[in-house]
């Protein structure tokens, strides 16, 4: 009986998250090979060594030392004088929802019209011929998290890309990837709905607003697990004949509703939440928060003020996804510092280094290596290593897609990247890189995606 | 157009540091950060006096040992906006442009500039030592005139207060001047001429009334600079199409100096840049196609004006966000092709070049001591300054941000 109404539950409201506007992406087929001779940072923060990863049908077959055996039957590229890494993994980008060329007509980012715009999907407004994407891909960019802005305390659901040209958005999800739920603190939803007379216009009103659509959100949980109940009940006397009552007609379910099918999303675990904030006095009660309504924050984004409380995300297992030295281009941001990422870092806290910007995407290794230097100068023990996780591993563990991507490990998906330079430093270019095995990106064979937008107007530059 | 760079009295000279310092074993980096020979820098009166091996310091010198770092001049950035908005979203405290005007030629940033602005230490802490602070793109094509400071908090800030004229023609500014690029670029001119008109007859200004002025007296006179050559004026254009017609028509003012900024496509017009000898100033790290004017737009455009002989600096255009480190801009460019030579030289020598600077930018006997002390490769992202001089004073490198640092750092015993 219980186990009964769990399964309805599930069928009833998830089908709505996971099985609607599925991915139809399929890595094609490639021949299998083995890297070799290549420098290694399998993305675990412990170093680098000279060996080999083998990849056999997308997946990674191997990783070992020079010195170790590896598959002799397979194609060997020598990657001698190459850095390998995870490919790099960005979880804040608005590409394809703000693309290139950036007019009104393809500004599709920010549902600025009610603060409470939950049922919106950022993969409806990704543009797939956005020619920011390749320029990302040559910055070694595998995986991105396209959010919705953060006009409104609930901007919409996030999805997961890989970055392959495809001529439809489906074609680039990432299967399986758990969607976001994009929420906004501070400045913007106030400023926004604010100057238009109208809740939020200040920090308390933004807090009203979202407990406001919590407890909305529980009722039309409860609705439906009401529902749920009723119909496991229905079952039940439809094949047994037991209960209570007779049924004329099988009890009819709630009226859909998108903003709190993704809310409830959220309350379920199923959804993941993004969480727009700077301010380290804000972070804490967006805590409480999550608290007063049992779901977990996986990251605060922009936290430029998270080396405050690098204990308190700690402790909360909060990841923070930072940029290195953006700063003061709001008040909320005033006290963004270049040793944020690592002082986050050595707190013992989750760091990632986001781009949010189609220009910083195309180098997020340099964004590291910034935040990297800045801590060292502190003297917080932070090498080129653990940065690499802030772009690699940490951000795939914020994507909920750390168990098949974002390292080198055997098994999972051979997104790789051969570096010119050591990747921490400027004159690190990306050589090649595959995504699933496949080689999308190699400088130079000259090989890349153009998108339809480039075609006949705009050189391929490799 | 004239081809003489301004030479240019510098302002200031009483803040120079009194007495001498020797600065010893610095390694003056030439084709890369680790070539260059370890030298030491005696520097009088905030002027570098001599460079060599083994210099005897003076009795009453100060005495630095830079530990066979690399040393370069301090950096120049082309055009950033520091002083004009302590926080940039705050529209209150932003006094970059002028609003509700259709020319405002004569606006000068410097009455609205903040020399003790937090944003200052930011820059000299990363090595960048003088800038233009430029007007941006209010409701007019000419946004008015950009100042010369160097990034030291204080009476020592504003440098000059008119560098150059300042005339937006990108894409989106076209709608100032009645939505055509036809009529934007036709007003611009129609501008020059009024103020040759002003010229001949100046006291017509408030008696003609059969036939008034458009423009206000202060914009007048600010384009009569212009027409002359005294202020250059930095034309920022996109589209190549637009880059010609700049340049084609502003060959009626045979005096008037033509330099380009933002400039996405100059690379596919670098012969005619070249041959009318105009210099670029680009912001590197913008390579997004961001409109149709920007279609040309490319990483490595400052390695392809380099094959092609023209002449380019480099700008961060903000202190806020991506593209704020010239440094990295440098150091992309040198990934993007660039020697590390000429990637150097784009944040030094060829802005001071430009700016008719002189003994900025460089080294070397008799040049003016802004001086920094690297501990790394200047252009590496990891890379910070050990210490700058400004005018031969040492800046104290400690931001607010550092300051912010160290008390969380204690707080929460990081390590």
């Amino acid at each position: 009986m219980i186990k009964l109404w769990m399964f309805m539950a599930g069928a009833a409201v998830s089908s709505a998250i996971s099985a609607d506007y599925p991915s139809t992406y399929e890595p094609p087929p490639h021949a299998a090979f083995v890297l070799t001779h290549a420098i290694v940072d399998v993305g675990e923060g412990q170093g680098e060594f000279e060996g080999w990863v083998s990849v056999v049908d997308g997946k990674i077959a191997g990783v070992g030392a020079m010195d170790e055996a590896r598959p002799s039957d397979t194609l060997e590229i020598n990657a001698s004088g190459r850095w390998l890494t995870p490919g790099v993994i960005d979880v804040h980008s608005h590409l394809g929802d703000y693309p290139s060329p950036g007019y009104r007509a393809h500004s599709d980012g920010n549902e600025a019209t009610s603060p409470v715009t939950a049922e919106v999907w950022a993969e409806h407004s990704v543009w797939p011929q956005d020619p920011q994407f390749p320029l990302a891909l040559a910055g070694g960019v595998t995986t991105l998290q396209v959010l919705p802005g953060s006009a409104n305390l609930f901007g919409g659901r996030s999805v997961v890309l890989k970055n392959i040209w495809s001529r439809t958005v489906q074609g680039m999800k990432f299967p399986g990837a758990p969607y976001g739920l994009k929420m906004a603190c501070g400045e913007n939803p106030k400023r926004v709905y604010g100057s238009r007379g109208q809740t939020p216009s200040t920090r308390m009103g933004n807090f009203a607003g979202y407990r406001k659509a919590w407890i909305d959100a529980q009722e039309y949980q409860k609705k439906w697990t009401r529902f749920e109940k009723a119909l496991a009940e229905y079952e039940l006397w439809r094949i047994s004949d037991q209960g209570e009552k007779d049924y004329k007609e099988p009890p009819s379910p709630p009226k859909r509703n998108l903003q709190m099918e993704t809310l409830v999303g959220v309350l379920k675990g199923e959804i993941l939440v993004h969480n727009h904030c700077y301010r380290a006095d804000e972070m804490a009660q967006i805590i409480d928060l999550s608290r007063e309504f049992g779901y977990q924050v996986t990251a605060f984004h922009h936290a430029v003020e998270a080396y405050k409380i690098g204990d308190l995300l700690a402790k909360n297992n909060i990841c923070s996804a930072m940029w290195a030295d953006w700063w003061q281009f709001k008040l909320e941001s005033f006290d963004g510092i270049k040793q944020n990422v690592a002082m986050v870092n050595a707190a013992g806290a989750c760091a990632i280094v986001h781009s949010d910007s189609a220009r910083g995407i195309q180098r997020l290794n340099q964004e590291a290596a910034k935040a990297m230097a800045a801590g060292q100068r502190m003297g917080l023990s932070v090498d080129a290593s653990v940065a690499l996780t802030w772009i690699t591993r940490n951000a795939a563990q914020a994507l909920g897609v750390a168990d098949q991507t974002g390292t080198i490990a055997v098994g999972k998906m051979a997104d790789l990247v051969l570096w010119s330079h050591p990747p921490m430093s400027v004159y690190a270019r990306a050589e090649t890189v595959f995504i699933d095995g496949v080689r999308r990106y190699d400088r130079a064979a000259g090989l890349g995606p153009v998108t339809d937008f480039e075609l006949g107007q705009r050189e391929e530059v490799f | 157009m004239k081809r003489i760079l301004l030479v240019m009295g510098l302002m200031g000279a009483m803040s120079l540091s009194a007495g001498e310092l020797l600065i010893q074993n610095v390694r003056l980096v030439e084709t890369n950060f680790q070539s260059g020979e370890v030298i030491d820098l005696r520097i009088v009166n905030g002027i570098i006096t001599q460079i060599g091996v083994d210099l005897v310091a003076g009795a009453d010198a100060a005495i630095y040992d830079g530990e066979s770092r690399a040393v370069t001049p301090g950096f120049i950035d082309s055009g950033t906006t520091i002083g004009l908005a302590e926080v940039r979203g705050l529209g209150v405290s932003h006094d970059g442009e002028q609003a509700d005007d259709d020319m405002t030629a004569g606006f000068q940033v410097y009455l609205a500039l903040n020399e003790d602005s937090s944003l200052i230490p930011i820059a000299s802490n990363d090595g960048i030592t003088r800038g233009l602070i430029v007007p941006e793109a209010g409701d007019s094509n000419y946004a008015g005139q950009s100042a010369l400071v160097r990034f030291k908090r204080g009476s020592a800030f504003l440098q000059e207060k008119t560098m150059a004229q300042h005339l937006y023609l990108r894409e989106g500014d076209r709608r100032r001047a009645g939505g055509s690029r036809s009529s934007a670029l036709g007003a611009a001119l129609e501008a020059l001429a009024e103020s040759a008109r002003y010229d001949r007859q100046p006291r017509a200004f408030n008696t003609n009334k059969n036939r008034p002025f458009n423009l206000d007296e202060s914009d007048l006179i600010a384009l009569s600079a212009v027409r002359s050559g005294k202020t250059p004026l930095v034309v920022h254009v996109d589209r190549a199409a637009d880059i010609i017609k700049v340049v084609t028509a502003f060959r009626s003012y045979p005096d008037l100096r033509l330099i380009l900024a933002s400039a996405a496509e100059a690379w596919k017009v670098a012969p005619l840049l070249k041959a009318e000898n105009i210099p670029v100033l680009i912001n590197v790290m913008e390579n997004l196609p961001q409109n149709f004017d920007r279609l040309g737009a490319r990483l490595d455009q400052a390695t392809l004006l380099a094959n092609a002989g023209v002449s380019f600096a480099f700008l961060s255009g903000s202190p806020y966000s991506e593209t704020r480190s010239l440094s990295q801009a440098a150091g992309i460019a040198v990934a993007q092709g660039l020697t590390w030579q000429q990637a150097i030289a784009a944040v030094t020598s060829t802005p001071a070049a430009i700016w008719g600077l002189t003994g900025l930018g460089r080294i070397e006997p008799g040049a003016i001591a802004d001086v920094v002390i690297w501990d790394g490769d200047p252009l590496e992202v990891t890379s910070a300054p050990v210490a700058v001089l400004i005018d031969g004073d040492w800046v104290d490198l400690e931001t607010r941000q550092d300051v912010l640092a160290k008390r969380y750092v204690e707080l929460l015993d990081l390590k």
